[in-house]
């Protein structure tokens, strides 16, 4: 199994082994095995397109882990991944929700899946993904420069529609592709006044920052149209960045919405904090994907 | 909940550029399977049939006005298809670039038809190609967004060689659910050095030309292609052109190996059956199957046994694989073309050097084209990971 594959199985297996039965198993991932990938592509170079081992190939496809939780689990159900780079979680989200209206009652593996290899590292430092310049992660947002830092990781979620015993509800979600930063002030506006109940306050923003200079600009025009008492917590430093570094922060709400606590090192505007029960998450990917999901708790 | 329907089409393969180039090649039993793969440098070029489209990359960029750099031919097929269904349906810019048009795209390979590049790249023996955010599966969509300034949902889906019969569920489902008023549905993959090879560790592509449900077949033929469609509401069809209406689709798994299917082939049972459920038909309404077919000895066979299970005599089949080679990503979205071709002229195409029936299942395909009425037809789609998808489409 590769890196991702066992991440995301071994971050799975905890949710498909809770005593629900699962109808579905959906996963979101921007590159799927790319170590497999490229170990399989060095094969066919170094041994002239001979006679190669299928191992690394057949692991090297986006889908392979949620088909190796399906295969492990025996689930026979719905079983699907989304590779749409940095909406490859939000889609995976949208796709839940979909499935819930569609079979009121049943239960879904949501997740999000990306690892750092050797060789997908060396593809995005050449694009320009991460920053040139050594640095402690602490000082992540206080560098201009581009780039932010590699990261990796698997976040699962069960998901259903049954409010009693929920960590949250996640209550809106809608995403973007566009280069201009006023669009993206009129989607974040647009989308806390469509779904944010009357009455009801931001608790929290979690800001997806990476510590690129190029994508700043986008953060920096959703935060000002929020109330100047919102709390604001950044992630980054802490998750590094990939295509699903949202559903990480999909994970980080949860906590903070069961903890009802956030270490002060997350904390980029520090406010009193009474409850928490709305957050508000904007994501960034690249300068062109953009994501908003509002998360309650009653 | 809504019902949904089928209001453009555009399809590039290797039996044609255009929807009416596929149909006459459907029509005229014309294979378009040969030996001389001439797009990159690998020593099965001319020891292997590939179904290749007719059409240089250079051609390609020539011929859509592509002058950006970083654009693979993967995004290259899948513009051509998209700009024919756009005409074809008439789809405004201005509709196009709607926040209520969605775009739900698939593809397996991506721009890892650039398998030399990539690796190069990737053990840093360059300074960065153009191509260095063009591998991903993303990178087509990615592309075409900004291409048509789209501002709907916009995803791709990767289920192996079932990822565009999943694209197509997933944009009815936004449909339907209300995450877009229309959807652009379909998907894509290119020939690549990188699949050959690995399609030949698995001693699965056959060195003649393919013979789906064949008893002598030893094999899947690689092929390349793209296709899209357009997918409406019926609140939206009014004095437009209707295709089919997609009554049924279903995605379940087989949960048994990574690249092979069980012995009884219960992700495919499974996926036709839930289609029917959906479609509310009964099993003997299917009038006929565009099979998944690729000419292996493991689909072929268990496909065959999962169809005897649904279906107490199962209706006329075929697969049209025999025809194009195996598209991967692309196949569930140019076999839903085919599928409603047959709608429309109410006509089934052959599966191509059909000559001996599997002995343990008794299946005989369509073995030579055919004029017969045609209400619903379903489309299978099975890939690696165990990931079984099915549609059924009815005559509008």
């Amino acid at each position: 199994m590769g890196r991702a594959v066992r991440m995301g199985v071994g971050a799975s297996m905890p949710v498909i082994n809770s005593a629900v039965a699962i109808n579905g198993i959906i996963i979101g991932t921007g590159k799927g095995g790319m170590e497999d990938c490229i170990k399989f592509l060095n094969q066919i170079v170094q041994y002239e397109e001979g006679l190669l081992a299928p191992g690394n190939f057949v692991q090297s496809t986006s889908n392979a882990v949620a088909a190796q939780v399906g295969m492990m689990s025996k689930n026979k159900s719905y079983n699907t991944t989304h590779v749409h780079r940095g909406h490859a979680f939000e889609n995976a989200v949208i796709d839940a929700v979909m499935q819930l209206n569609e079979f009121p009652g049943s239960n879904f593996l949501l997740g999000g899946v990306d690892e750092i290899s050797e060789y997908d590292y060396t593809i995005e430092d050449l694009d320009g993904a991460y920053k040139k310049e050594s640095i402690s992660n602490k000082d992540l947002y206080d560098t201009d420069s581009p780039g932010s830092i590699a990261g990796e990781g698997a976040a699962t979620f069960l998901v259903n529609d049954q409010e009693q015993n929920a960590i949250c509800q996640i209550a809106a979600i809608n995403i973007l592709h566009s280069e201009d930063e006023s669009q993206v002030a009129d989607m974040f506006q647009q989308f806390i006044t469509t779904n944010l109940p009357a009455g009801e306050n931001i608790d929290l923003y979690i800001s997806g920052e990476s510590g690129d200079n190029r994508t700043l600009k986008f953060y920096t025009v959703c935060e000002k149209l929020l109330n100047e008492n919102t709390p604001v917590v950044r992630f980054k430093h802490m998750s590094g960045e990939n295509a699903t570094a949202s559903s990480w922060a999909l994970w980080l709400a949860c906590h903070i919405l069961q903890q009802q606590n956030i270490p002060s090192h997350m904390m980029k505007r520090v406010v009193e904090l009474s409850s928490v029960k709305t957050i508000l998450l904007y994501n960034n990917y690249k300068g062109i994907q953009h994501s908003f999901m509002l998360i309650r708790k009653n | 909940m809504s019902r949904i329907f089928v209001t453009g089409m555009g399809v590039i393969s290797a039996v044609g550029n255009s929807v009416a180039e596929n149909h006459k090649s459907l029509v005229e039993g014309l294979c378009g399977i040969r030996n001389e793969l001439d797009l990159f440098p690998t020593k099965y070029a001319n020891l292997l049939p590939f179904g290749q489209v007719r059409i240089s990359t250079a051609d390609l960029l020539k011929k859509l006005n592509v002058t950006e750099p970083g654009v693979t031919r993967t995004t290259l097929l899948a513009l051509h298809a998209l700009n024919e269904m756009l005409q074809d349906a008439g789809l405004s810019l201005a509709d196009l670039s709607s926040s209520e048009t969605a775009l739900a795209g698939a593809s397996t390979v991506g721009g890892m038809c650039l398998t030399d590049e990539l690796y190069a790249d990737a053990n840093k023996n360059t300074n960065g190609s153009p191509y260095t955010s063009s591998y991903d599966c993303a990178s087509v969509n990615m592309y075409l967004q900004k291409h048509y300034k789209m501002n709907g949902i916009i995803n791709t889906i990767n289920t192996a060689c079932s990822s565009s019969a999943n694209s197509i569920m997933y944009g009815a489902m936004l449909i339907q659910h209300g995450f877009a008023k229309r959807a652009i549905v379909g998907g894509v993959d290119s020939l690549a050095k990188y699949t050959i090879n690995g399609f030949n560790a698995l001693h699965i592509l056959s060195s003649e030309k393919c013979t789906p449900f064949d008893e002598g077949r030893n094999g899947l033929n690689l092929g390349e292609g793209a296709a899209f469609l357009l997918l409406e509401k019926e609140e939206d069809i009014a004095g437009k052109k209707v295709y089919a209406e997609l009554t049924g689709f279903c995605n379940a798994n087989d949960a048994y190996h990574p690249s092979s299917l069980s012995d009884e082939g219960d992700g495919p049972f499974l996926s036709m059956q839930g289609a029917l459920k959906l479609a509310k038909l009964s099993a003997d309404k299917i009038d006929f199957i565009n099979a998944h077919g690729t000419g292996t000895e493991n689909n072929d066979e268990v496909e065959s046994r999962a169809m005897l299970r649904l279906f107490s005599t199962p209706p006329a089949f075929a697969s049209t694989k025999s025809y194009t080679g195996h598209t991967l990503g692309a196949a569930g979205a140019v076999e839903a073309v085919y599928s409603i071709l047959s709608l429309i002229h109410q006509e089934v195409y052959p599966t191509l050097r059909f000559k001996k029936t599997i002995p343990s299942t008794g299946l005989i395909p369509v073995a030579s084209y055919k004029k017969m009425p045609v209400q619903h037809v379903m489309s299978n789609s099975f890939g690696f990971g165990g990931n079984c998808s099915s549609l059924i489409f009815s005559k509008a």
